[in-house]
């Protein structure tokens, strides 16, 4: 066989694991084509949304080197992340003086604003105490001490992505608190500044006149309207209106945005404007939006450029509300209700006519403004969009292998659609609760898709023989897609094989529109 | 280094780190089984790590074996299965009888250096545990070849086999891409050993010559005369007279169609200027790529080469072509504003970095998705630096924007 017609078969993979036979399902030992990220790439990308950052990895080279390769074949972006590249000798001896040298090193070269150091599943197996390196580090460095160091622990035998980002997350705003660092934790307090000094920044940073006058305008209605939100699911939290807003004194009042990792800097702006609609300011936590949007101006660094900043992350506990998206962020959403009494509306999807729609009326009942006419024009093009393909999306029988927050968001906006969810497969147990009991919820990796097809496990009563014709998961499942011949619509990360889809809008009414369309063109082929 | 032995399966004794932010990311091809291509970790849970992973991975072993029917398995360590002291050797033992396939263990934990080192491992490996594992007595295979350090990325022996095939000269395996384990374990067999990726593979090579007698050179497949010079080679250590005549002749027939194929491309980049930054056999090999190309080299840097690759970069450069010491993000910045390149050469890695600073780049390492070895790779490699060199897009995004009035200023860009 010539060469050119052996290279030919990379189209025509001989290659086919052997099926069980059907029936008889072997328990797995090993993780084969996993789908799960580590929590330090999730810590990362966490990162990544804080302006200045710099971003060190407190482990071996390759740690790093696997992070940034994943991230930026995602986004098709520059990666600012650093490493202590940690050696054999550093194993012996303790890798403190690595640390503290990468942390001076990196400080006094490239100037950041605040600087996040993850661990690795090397120095968390070690046992290094970052916490500990890090005040001796102070100690010694006093010259040092206006740069704010960020630490959070993400061995990586513990999560995935989600994971790893909600404790970046959390880190991040625990560095806010106004009492000493607890004992095994070297996050540091970021210090917070005077409502005086608050009242200025507000000033400065007004987006829009036409924001501020509604913002004045809200000031007006304070004490007319009053009105409940259950946030959802189960976790009920509610605020008046009146209490929100009297809290504060500022024209614009500002509300905590908590973006999910699954979300993409293009579904962050959007939010951003939204909330806007609303005569809202949003101080979102952390920004990808304008930081990982992939934008020609900036000029590359060793530090994170765009995203938030550290003055609107000082700002954080004056807000009048938060709003987490994704349930895997509940957790930082309530440190903040819990820590400074901030109300905390949870939002676990932004995908969908309903998702969307429970979000939109939370912000219409929290701002006392109806919802805004040009959102509502979204609305009606989405039902209207649903309608003249009801018939093609019920015939769906969708497999989803995802991170929960996603595959929650996206199987709830398909089951909406009268389409079928043969099975949704999570990377982690994380979610499970969460998952309606009619949604058929699985924790695995993309073999798992070859298997549970292959098995029959997933057929349809009523349609024997293939149990989905779609699979949505991300570039990984190219493999799984080929062998079962099924289309594949390429969501969650990485996705590095379609472009534009990392930076895509996949929430609100016209992501949601976008969704749909992307479903049926790849059914179409 | 291993991964691209196609039929094995390679499964990492690590948490999810390790294998899943890595897994089916790199270049190198398949003619035949896609195996490899499968992601296998233990994906090391809390549990493990304080308790061992040792039971984890010979359970996960035999699993692949019935499940996925692999010729071998590579195991490899990380640093947190070193750590907790995983006796990676005597699980794969234990396994390897029980499973009747090799069980390969592979100690190459992240801690240990950089990607050379690895490459040493997996050589040392190989040399030890596979190469000579069957039909040990054999005599050697008359004009037959390994290409060592050659990955198939893109597809790269596409362009190196038809000449191969055309002089007669058959290869016995690459080591490793696109190589099937059974052609590894009787590489031995090879009458010369090719040495095509830098110094870190040397070892394996010099191991290859003293205990089974195979001698080797090193040659390059990057740029027309380099093609030239490693096919005469092959043929002179072949040490077959009329092979020589033979390929002489096949050279200049194929310099000539190399030749003209590219004088359209040079033409239009002659002159241009470029920076060069990448690593192993491609810190030299590309510099005469590039020059038979019209391009003139104004500074070249290296990363995971070693001091005999970059001595031998430095010995191709022009004398007034800069060495760029400086490696980091920093330094790179700062020599790319000075010298204003027309194009930049790199890995996948400094790709975004060089379009954020609208600047013409070619990916040369593992990630890129067009093969450059040989006559016709010769040939892909130009039209690529074309596309990149003379796309639209710079101009566009050097043009300031809104027009600043009276033509001029506006926002600068960074290059």
């Amino acid at each position: 066989m010539s060469y050119e017609a052996q290279r030919h078969l990379e189209c025509h993979p001989e290659y086919r694991p052997e099926s069980h036979p059907r029936g008889e399902r072997t328990e797995r030992h090993y993780q084969g084509n996993p789908q799960k990220n580590s929590p330090s790439l999730g810590a990362t990308l966490a990162f990544l949304g804080m302006n200045g950052m710099l971003a060190l990895l407190h482990g071996s080279q390759g740690c790093s080197t696997f992070i940034r390769l994943q991230l930026s074949r995602h986004f098709k972006e520059p990666i600012p992340l650093n490493s202590t590249a940690m050696t054999e000798e550093n194993l012996v001896f303790g890798g403190w003086e690595q640390l503290q040298k990468g942390i001076t090193q990196a400080v006094e070269k490239f100037h950041p604003e605040i600087v996040g150091v993850m661990s690795s599943g090397l120095s968390e197996t070690m046992g290094e105490d970052m916490a500990a390196a890090l005040r001796t580090w102070r100690r010694d460095r006093p010259e040092l001490a206006g740069v704010p160091v960020v630490t959070v622990s993400t061995p990586d035998y513990i999560g995935s992505m989600q994971e790893g980002y909600r404790l970046a997350v959390t880190a991040l705003l625990a560095s806010l608190r106004p009492k000493e660092p607890e004992k095994g934790t070297g996050t540091e307090r970021v210090e917070t500044e005077s409502p005086a000094s608050e009242l200025v920044q507000l000033k400065l940073n007004e987006p829009t006149p036409e924001i501020r006058d509604q913002g004045c305008r809200k000031s007006e209605i304070r004490g007319q309207s009053k009105c409940t939100f259950r946030s959802e699911p189960g976790n009920q939290s509610e605020c008046t209106l009146t209490s929100a807003f009297s809290r504060k004194t500022a024209l614009v009042p500002d509300v905590i945005l908590l973006p999910g990792c699954h979300l993409t800097p293009a579904d962050v702006e959007e939010l951003k404007e939204t909330v806007s609609l609303f005569g809202l300011q949003p101080l979102v936590l952390p920004d990808l939006s304008t930081s990982l949007d992939g934008h020609l101006e900036s000029e590359p660094s060793a530090v994170v450029q765009g995203g938030t900043t550290l003055s609107h992350l000082k700002r954080l506990p004056q807000a009048v509300a938060v709003f987490s998206f994704g349930l895997s962020l509940v957790q930082p959403g309530d440190y903040l209700r819990d820590t400074y009494g901030v109300p905390h509306y949870p939002i676990p999807s932004l995908t969908g006519l309903e998702a969307t729609d429970r979000f939109l009326l939370a912000l219409a009942s929290f701002s006392g403004q109806p919802v805004p006419e040009p959102l509502l024009r979204q609305r009606s093009r989405l039902l209207d969009t649903m309608a003249d393909y009801h018939d093609r999306l019920a015939g769906l029988r969708v497999a989803l292998a995802l991170e929960s927050d996603l595959l929650y968001s996206l199987s709830l906006a398909l089951a909406e659609t009268g389409a079928e969810i043969s099975l949704a497969l999570a990377a982690t147990p994380e979610g499970r609760k969460n998952f309606p009991a009619t949604i058929p919820f699985r924790v695995g990796d993309l073999e798992d898709l070859e298997d549970l097809d292959n098995l029959g496990e997933l057929a349809h009563p009523a349609t024997p023989g293939k149990s989905f014709n779609l699979i949505i998961a991300n570039s990984n499942g190219r493999q799984a897609a080929k062998i079962l011949q099924c289309p594949h619509l390429r969501a969650g990360l990485p996705v590095f094989d379609r472009a534009g889809y990392p930076q895509k809008l996949w929430t609100g009414y016209r992501g949601s529109q976008n969704f749909l369309f992307d479903v049926l063109n790849t059914m179409s082929g | 280094m291993s991964n691209p032995i196609t039929d094995a399966a390679h499964l990492i004794h690590g948490p999810i780190a390790c294998a899943g932010n890595s897994w089916d990311n790199r270049g190198a091809l398949s003619t035949g089984s896609q195996l490899y291509r499968r992601g296998f970790t233990t994906d090391l849970g809390e549990n493990d790590v304080v308790y061992g992973g040792e039971e984890k991975l010979y359970q996960a072993i035999l699993e692949i074996s019935a499940k996925h029917r692999p010729q071998a398995i590579f195991v490899y360590s990380t640093c947190v299965s070193a750590l907790i002291g995983d006796d990676l050797a005597g699980v794969c033992a234990r396994a390897q009888k029980k499973v009747s396939l090799p069980v390969i263990p592979v100690d190459a934990p992240g801690f240990l250096g950089d990607k050379n080192i690895g490459n040493r491992i997996a050589g040392e490996t190989l040399w030890q545990r596979v190469i000579g594992s069957k039909n040990a007595g054999a005599p050697k295979i008359p004009r037959s070849i390994n290409l060592i350090g050659e990955y198939n990325i893109a597809g790269d022996l596409g362009g190196i086999l038809p000449d191969l095939t055309k002089l007669g000269i058959k290869l016995q395996t690459a080591i490793t891409g696109d190589a099937r384990y059974a052609d590894l374990t009787q590489a031995h067999r090879a009458a010369l050993n090719v040495l095509v990726c830098s110094k870190s593979l040397t070892n394996l090579a010099c191991s290859l010559q003293q205990q089974w007698q195979t001698p080797y050179i090193e040659a390059s497949f990057y740029g027309i005369e380099d093609t030239s010079q490693a096919l005469r080679n092959i043929a002179r250590g072949l040490g077959d007279r009329g092979l020589s005549g033979r390929t002489e002749e096949y050279i200049r027939r194929q310099e000539k169609e190399t030749r003209q194929a590219i004088a359209p491309y040079r033409e239009r980049l002659q002159g241009k200027r470029a920076v060069l930054f990448t690593g192993g056999v491609k810190t030299w090999s590309m510099v005469s790529a590039l020059t038979e190309l019209g391009i003139t080299i104004l500074a070249g840097g290296t990363q995971n080469s070693t001091p005999a690759d970059f001595e031998r970069m430095k010995a191709r450069l022009d004398p007034a072509a800069r060495i760029i010491e400086d490696t980091s993000a920093v330094g790179f910045l700062t020599l790319i504003r000075e010298k204003k390149p027309d194009l930049l050469v790199a890995g996948g890695k400094i790709k975004y970095l060089a379009h954020k600073m609208r600047l013409p780049f070619l990916d040369i390492n593992h990630g890129r998705k067009r093969p450059y070895a040989g006559y016709p790779g010769m040939i892909t490699l130009a039209e690529a630096i074309a596309r990149t060199v003379f796309s639209p897009v710079w101009d566009l995004s050097r043009r300031p924007y809104p027009p600043a009035r009276g033509g001029e200023g506006g926002n600068e860009n960074v290059v």
